[in-house]
Parts: C-alpha cells; sequence; structure tokens
C-alpha cells in the first residue's frame, strides 16, 4: 500500500507538470466540430476513499474533497445510515465485493479509463473490473424500472460541454469507501468540459429524494494519461483473493 | 448444471423483455447506419463494406455467433447432458477446421487433463467448474463464441461488447507493439490491422485461466491468436483464429466460425452483471450435500 500511495504522488507530479494551461492551445475536434474527448484519462484525488475532506489515516490518503460546500446533505434517517455504514465499510462497502461501482464512482477511482467518441454514441471503458458506459447522445431513457449498477446514460452537447444524464441506477452501490450513499431514485448529471487538450472538468449533480434533502455538487478535474504506449490493463478484483476459497479450483 | 449464471439470467427474462420491445423502437443509432449507406459494388473475391469515417470497413453493428460454446471439438455433445434434440448424424461436427480430424492437438499430458474435466463437467467439483461460471473473463476467441456481441468502430479502433459479463476488448488499428510480455490479461492485448476489406489481429498477452468451452479445452499464458474477421456480405462475417501455444498444443490450429447480424436486438445492449448477485448461486452448487 505505501508503494501504491508513493505512485499516486508520483503520478500526481509527473501529471501537474502535462496539465498546464499552454497559451494559445486550442481543443481537439472531432469532424462534426465537437470537442474531442477520445482518449485515456484518470482523476487524480482521494475522493475514492472520501468524496468529503479528511486527515490521513493508514492506507487512505489525505485530500481537500471533491463536494460544493463539504458537506453532504443527508436526510436525518441517511445521516445515520451513512455511519452505520462508515463503521461497516471493511465488509459493507460493495467494492469490497467488487461489484460494478455505478456512477460517479467509478470515474474517480484510482484506476484510468478510455473515452471513444462518435457523434452518435460516446463509449467509456474503465480498467476497473471491465466496466463499460454506453452514452447514446439525444435519445430519452428506457421506459420502465431499470436498476442497473452502472445505469443508462443518456448524452448531448452544451457548447463544449458532454451533459450525461444518468437514470436507473441501483441502491447497491456507494459513493465512496466511507460510506457515502444513495438510493435507486439517484439523478446523476454529468459535465464533461474540457478545459485543454489534456485536461477536462468533471461536474457532477446528485438527486436523490429519498436519501438527500436537496441536489448537490461534486467537481473534479480530469487528466489525460500521457504515459508512454498507454492502454487500459484490467483490474478483475474478483479474480484477486480468491484462490484459498472454494470458488477458486485447487492448483 | 454448469452453466450457473443462466439461473440469474432467466430471473431477468421479464425486464429484458420490457426493456427489448421499448428500445426496439428507439432509432437504431450505430449498427443500421452502415446497411442504408451507399455501398460500392462487391469486387471479386470479397464483400467490400461502405466506409467509416476514418476509412475503416464498417462491420458496426450487434452480432451472434453461430455454433455452440459447449463443446467446440462436438458440436452435438451438448444434447447428451441437456434436453435438446440429439441428432446422432450431427455429432462429432467440430468448430475446428484445422486440424482436419477437428480435434484440439493437444500434447499428451494436456489431453489427459482435458479429458478429465470432460468427464466431470456435468456435476463439477470446483476444480472442473467453467471459469465462464465464476464470472470471469471469457477471453480471446470466446467471448466472440457465447451470444450477442457489439462491433464499434470509433476512428483507429475496433472496439467489441458483450453483454455478458460487461466484456469488452479495444483493439487498436495505429500499428503500435505489443505490452511487455510479462503482463498477463483475461482479454490479451489486441493489435488489429485491416488488409484490404479482412480485419486481422494478434492476440497476445493471454493469461492462462478462461477455456475454449464448457468441457475443459484449455490454453496456457503462452497462447497466441491470430483472427481475421472477413465481412463475406451486409449480414455475414466469417471468423478464423489461429491458436498457437507450444506448451499445450503439438502444432498451431484453426478455429471457424460465422457471425451473423442480430436484427431483432435493436441498437442497445443492456447490462448484464455477473458477479454480482451470482455469487450465492455458486456457493449452493458447489457447497450443496453430497459435495
Amino acid at each position: 500500500m505505501r508503494i501504491r500511495l508513493i505512485g499516486i504522488v508520483v503520478s500526481v507530479l509527473a501529471i501537474a507538470a502535462f496539465a498546464r494551461p499552454v497559451a494559445g492551445q486550442t481543443l481537439p475536434r472531432t469532424a462534426d466540430g465537437k470537442p474531442d474527448l477520445s482518449g485515456v484519462w484518470q482523476a487524480v484525488n482521494t475522493a475514492s476513499w472520501n468524496v468529503l475532506s479528511h486527515q490521513a489515516e493508514k492506507d487512505v490518503p489525505a485530500g481537500l474533497g471533491v463536494v460544493e460546500g463539504d458537506e453532504i446533505p443527508y436526510q436525518p434517517w441517511a445521516a445515520a445510515r451513512q455511519k452505520e455504514n462508515f463503521a461497516n465499510r471493511a465488509t459493507a462497502d460493495p467494492e469490497s465485493k467488487c461489484y460494478l461501482p455505478g456512477v460517479p464512482r467509478i470515474t474517480y477511482m484510482p484506476y484510468p479509463f478510455q473515452i471513444f467518441q462518435t457523434p452518435g454514441h460516446i463509449a467509456i471503458t474503465y480498467e476497473y473490473v471491465h466496466a463499460v458506459r454506453r452514452i447514446f447522445m439525444n435519445t430519452p431513457h428506457p421506459d420502465g424500472e431499470l436498476e442497473w449498477f452502472m445505469g443508462d446514460s443518456r448524452g448531448r452537447w452544451e457548447g463544449d460541454t458532454l451533459v450525461v444524464d444518468v437514470k436507473d441506477l441501483t441502491g447497491q452501490t456507494w459513493l465512496d469507501r466511507s460510506g457515502n450513499f444513495h438510493s435507486e431514485a439517484l439523478h446523476v448529471i454529468e459535465r464533461y468540459t474540457p478545459l485543454s487538450a489534456n485536461h477536462l472538468n468533471y461536474d457532477v449533480t446528485l438527486e436523490d429524494p429519498k436519501v438527500f434533502t436537496r441536489p448537490w455538487k461534486m467537481s473534479m478535474p480530469l487528466y489525460r494519461r500521457m504515459d508512454k504506449g498507454m492502454r487500459i490493463l484490467e483490474n478483475e478484483c474478483y479474480a484477486f483473493g480468491f484462490e484459498h476459497t472454494w470458488l477458486r479450483p485447487p492448483q | 448444471m454448469v452453466e450457473a449464471p443462466a439461473v440469474k439470467h432467466w430471473c431477468r427474462v421479464p425486464i429484458v423483455f420490457a426493456v427489448v420491445v421499448v428500445v426496439a423502437s428507439l432509432p437504431r443509432a450505430i449498427g443500421a447506419a452502415g446497411q442504408d449507406a451507399q455501398r460500392p459494388a462487391a469486387p471479386a473475391g470479397g464483400y467490400a463494406a461502405p466506409r467509416t469515417p476514418d476509412g475503416q470497413p464498417d462491420i458496426q453493428g450487434m452480432w451472434n455467433p453461430i455454433g455452440t460454446f459447449y463443446n467446440i471439438q462436438d458440436l452435438e455433445f451438448q444434447a447428451r447432458y441437456q434436453n435438446f434434440r440429439d441428432d446422432p448424424s450431427r455429432r462429432g461436427r467440430s468448430l475446428i477446421i484445422d486440424p482436419p480430424d477437428g480435434k484440439i492437438p493437444y500434447q499428451p499430458w494436456a489431453l489427459a487433463k482435458s479429458n478429465e474435466v470432460l468427464q466431470h463437467h456435468a456435476d463439477p467439483t470446483p476444480q472442473y467448474l467453467d471459469p465462464n461460471a465464476r464470472c470471469f473473463m471469457q477471453g480471446v476467441p470466446r467471448h466472440l463464441n457465447n451470444r450477442e456481441f457489439e462491433i464499434f468502430q470509433p476512428p483507429g479502433y475496433i472496439v467489441v461488447f458483450n453483454m455478458a459479463h460487461h466484456t469488452y476488448r479495444s483493439i487498436p488499428l495505429n500499428g503500435g507493439p505489443h505490452i511487455p510480455e510479462r503482463v498477463k490479461l483475461w482479454m490479451g492485448d489486441s493489435r488489429g490491422r485491416w488488409e484490404g476489406n479482412s480485419l486481422v489481429v494478434d492476440v497476445t498477452n493471454n493469461n492462462d485461466q478462461p477455456w475454449f468451452d464448457v468441457v475443459g479445452s484449455f490454453h496456457s499464458d503462452a497462447m497466441r491468436v491470430t483472427e481475421r474477421f472477413v465481412p463475406i456480405n451486409a449480414d455475414s462475417i466469417e471468423y478464423t483464429a489461429v491458436i498457437t501455444d507450444p506448451k499445450v498444443y503439438t502444432r498451431p490450429w484453426t478455429l471457424k466460425l460465422t457471425f451473423t447480424r442480430n436484427k431483432d436486438y435493436g441498437s442497445e445492449l443492456y447490462e448484464e452483471s455477473c458477479l454480482e448477485g451470482n455469487e450465492k448461486t455458486l456457493e449452493l452448487m458447489l457447497t450443496r450435500p453430497g459435495r
């Protein structure tokens, strides 16, 4: 874990060197004139551990948080549930079971993801557990009561911002490793705004009338991974650690 | 009872069906685009698909393999274990076109290992359970020999999406080198190129975990796969995979599949999680009395 933390620090420094906007730089654009978001991206922050500000603990890097106002407007019962989740997080966190992590949590986990862009359809493939999202442009959500771990995503362009409306999520995913959570009524609006060729701003609005008293927002930059030969690898979480259980064949 | 995930999938059918009805009426975003485009005349010896904006032959859309993933060396084998029609005249047919006998050219030790799984596959203890039933990635080429999959062609890439196990596989076409040999992946490292109207993909860095089928046909982490996707008309692709693995086989062998365009599905795949909820089914199956 120490090596991993050092790795994160090194990555932050390496990425920071590239992230400075270049004077006069123009955004790369696709043939239809939209910003070209294609490529491999990654968040560099500690929201995966806690979306709110927090100090360091063993195996937890410190961070200033990504939530506007640094407060999640839980309803009273939900605030109590979050505390319970936090106390039980070692086993209650869906990440500990290697489940698909949901939206927006997948975006700020410490793994890269790749955006593929065409005019009618944007796909995001994530290194973590081969999670994948399909963002169909300018189309309605399907009818019916669906609950998908990664939700149903519908996109549109507002100027140079890609706006993605995400519904049909489950109540089985959390927002971080600290027990922050939502219900299946969660409605997420993501806004991907390019700031330069190599960084985006990622703004998220979360609405969930069953859990929160009002909509609230997260905001963070996403950085292009510029490593030589960069490609998404694999992190098949559930294939680790089963070596000594019934699930894995004896070798 | 080897297909444990099916238990869960069948539970999902009403939801999926409802969505199919709705989504099928949505505009077909990607898959049908090529069908309506003006097509160049097919040159002798091959079908010239319409081109994508970056000049690739356009083979986008939903596809289904014809065949079975149960036993790639005997397509009617499954009938013995499940209540399917067993047609003796079809027994022994194989997806393997080379060697001519349709059998995987295993080294003797590997044949013994494979046969052991074959004998126990219908009532498996953990070591004989298909990795696919554990929700592990299906690997290459099996992820193309299961159920519906989608081919997506953003600029410079082929991306294949599988609904089962929410698998994807991206194939860069930029001529870049493979990743370092010591990195092994469930879905391998694919590098593709178009040779005229045919897509040729070289797949290395495979790990030794996925099987080719339910009955234990296997490979090692030295496997290399050379795939060829040849569109033969707007709705069919002939696919061959040459499998090389000097640790396990005595010679390279070739598997052949045909993909047909799935016109029933609409243009969107749905989320089909596997591990989420499947673990208990597996545990019950493998820990039931008598195990």
